[in-house]
């Protein structure tokens, strides 16, 4: 089964000085746990998101469509990233986002993909 | 008709069990294995099965297959195609003894990507098959919120490719503390129903069993022995749990010649495997209570004092309103009805209203205490909640002896 591993996190972990020592050991950990999961056939996608600062939304509302600045909610955690895996069940897939490195107060939600 | 209906009941687990292990499917199991009941209904009157439950497996194994070769022949959308015929090892696996699965599928119901609050739902639905409207009147929600409860949970087991698989080594701690917390509360149901007479009948048995069994399996939690003594050490005392009018009978008021010698064996057996391994828990410490309250098989007196104190260590692992109500009664029991009440007092009665214990116990303490006023209210009170008949009996027979 595929699943989508979304990582949300708050932005302002990897903010200042220390944020910056942080990201680069976070990223380090997710390039050895893409390339263990590369060599075990599991890893079919996966990347990092540039910040929310970046994102813009096309909203549709009663057929009228409009574009702003932004993500399209506003939460403390953000989409920073994702992987898309496959594996053979659940189990196999959390075990996996447990070890997604994460800062302090990060999210890995885990959605089968559907399949047609 | 009646026949039928219990041997139905009884095969239930182990049949929907194989089944979903088989199908890998819980609404398919269900499925198949409620159109195999139908058809025994029809045919067991003309010609009653030797082995009602092999009956089941084969007619529902048959029916669950046949409807998964129809679903992946839509799918391939090729019309019109007879199913193919069931192959030789379809044939052969209908002839076999029924695997035991129960303890897989358990698992899987109380997989801890499901809610909390749907896992002890969802497995004594599918497991021991009650109805969604008991659960809704056990779980205190509306039915139509329990059905929906139950439907997502059995959605997301599906749709998220939950296993059917016992969890490995590393899983253990966090799954086997979901089980064990299932078991609990689907024994509570059965315990609760004294005359065994309600839906859940069969369904103690059913624990005494899974508990034992996961005892075998996990022979190195406490927690999970303890359970297995608890659950014995209760269903020990079930004999003698009504008298001859059908009225509930108290622990402290029991027959002792009726209490199930082997059980308590058993019980007190595990509980000093459990005592062994030196990890204290919530399952052993009211395991050691309800031991307390056998231990007047020799002693002749229910030891109160001792009980109460059991209660006082229960209430710094499981602070819950259910302790304090019991604790109260010990206290009650042990210290005169005012150190009872005393300890009432300290809780808060809002979500206990619906609860027939928290009145129960209150009619007790106020007893002890010489205000029959209150007494008499609280037993009113209830009486009002409509319970079960021995329940029933023995609250209208305390009321009467107020005068």
């Amino acid at each position: 089964m595929q699943y989508m591993l979304l990582i949300y996190e708050p932005e302002s972990a990897y903010e200042g000085e220390a944020g910056q020592g942080l990201l680069q050991e976070i990223v380090a950990r997710h390039y050895a746990l893409a390339e263990e999961l590369r060599q075990k056939g599991q890893f079919k996608d996966g990347s990092g998101l540039q910040e929310t600062a970046t994102a813009t939304t096309v909203a549709t509302t009663g057929g009228a469509q409009t574009v702003h600045d932004g993500p399209f909610a506003e939460t403390r955690e953000h989409l920073g990233g994702y992987y898309l895996i496959d594996v053979p069940d659940l189990d196999a897939a959390l075990a996996i986002a447990r070890r997604v490195p994460v800062a302090d107060g990060g999210k890995v939600e885990v959605r089968p993909l559907v399949t047609y | 008709m009646q026949a039928a209906a219990k041997a139905i009941a009884e095969a239930r687990p182990r049949v929907v069990a194989a089944l979903a292990a088989r199908l890998r499917d819980l609404d398919l199991a269900e499925d198949a294995f409620a159109e195999a009941c139908a058809a025994a209904l029809i045919a067991w009157p003309q010609q009653a099965p030797r082995d009602p439950a092999a009956w089941l497996w084969r007619a529902s194994l048959r029916r669950g297959i046949d409807a998964k070769r129809r679903a992946a022949v839509r799918e391939r959308a090729v019309h019109d195609a007879p199913a193919p015929p069931p192959t030789p090892e379809e044939v052969l696996m209908a002839d076999q003894p029924i695997p035991d699965e129960r303890l897989r599928l358990i698992f899987v119901c109380c997989h801890p990507a499901i809610g909390a609050d749907a896992r002890a739902a969802l497995t004594l639905k599918v497991v021991c098959g009650l109805s969604t409207e008991r659960l809704a009147r056990a779980f205190l929600v509306a039915e139509p919120a329990m059905l929906q409860r139950i439907t997502r949970a059995k959605r997301k087991i599906a749709a998220a490719g939950v296993p059917f698989e016992v969890p490995g080594p590393a899983a253990w701690p966090e799954r086997l503390e979901a089980v064990l917390a299932t078991l609990e509360i689907a024994y509570a149901q059965a315990y609760e129903d004294a005359a065994l007479a309600g839906e859940t009948a069969g369904f103690a048995a059913e624990v005494l069993r899974l508990s034992g069994l996961l005892a075998e399996l996990v022979p190195d939690d406490p927690e999970v022995l303890g359970l297995a003594a608890l659950v014995r050490f209760t269903e020990a005392r079930r004999p003698a749990r009504l008298d001859d009018a059908g009225a509930m009978v108290p622990p402290e008021a029991q027959d002792v010649r009726l209490w199930r010698r082997d059980l308590i064996a058993e019980g007190a057996a595990l509980m000093a495997r459990a005592a062994d391994l030196g990890r204290s828990g919530p399952r052993q410490i009211l395991a050691a209570i309800h031991g307390a309250h056998l231990s007047r098989m020799e002693t002749r007196a229910t030891p109160w004092a001792d009980i109460a104190a059991l209660y006082d260590v229960l209430l710094t692992v499981r602070p819950t309103p259910v302790t304090r109500v019991n604790r109260a009664v010990a206290l009650g029991e042990a210290f005169g009805g005012e150190a009872g009440l005393a300890a009432l007092a300290e809780i808060d009665p809002e979500r206990l209203e619906a609860w027939l214990p928290w009145h129960a116990a209150r009619a007790g303490l106020f007893a002890k205490a010489g205000d029959s006023l209150r007494a008499r209210e609280a037993l009113k009170a209830a009486l009002a909640l409509k319970p079960a008949p021995a329940e029933r009996l023995f609250l209208e027979r305390r009321l009467r002896a107020l005068g």
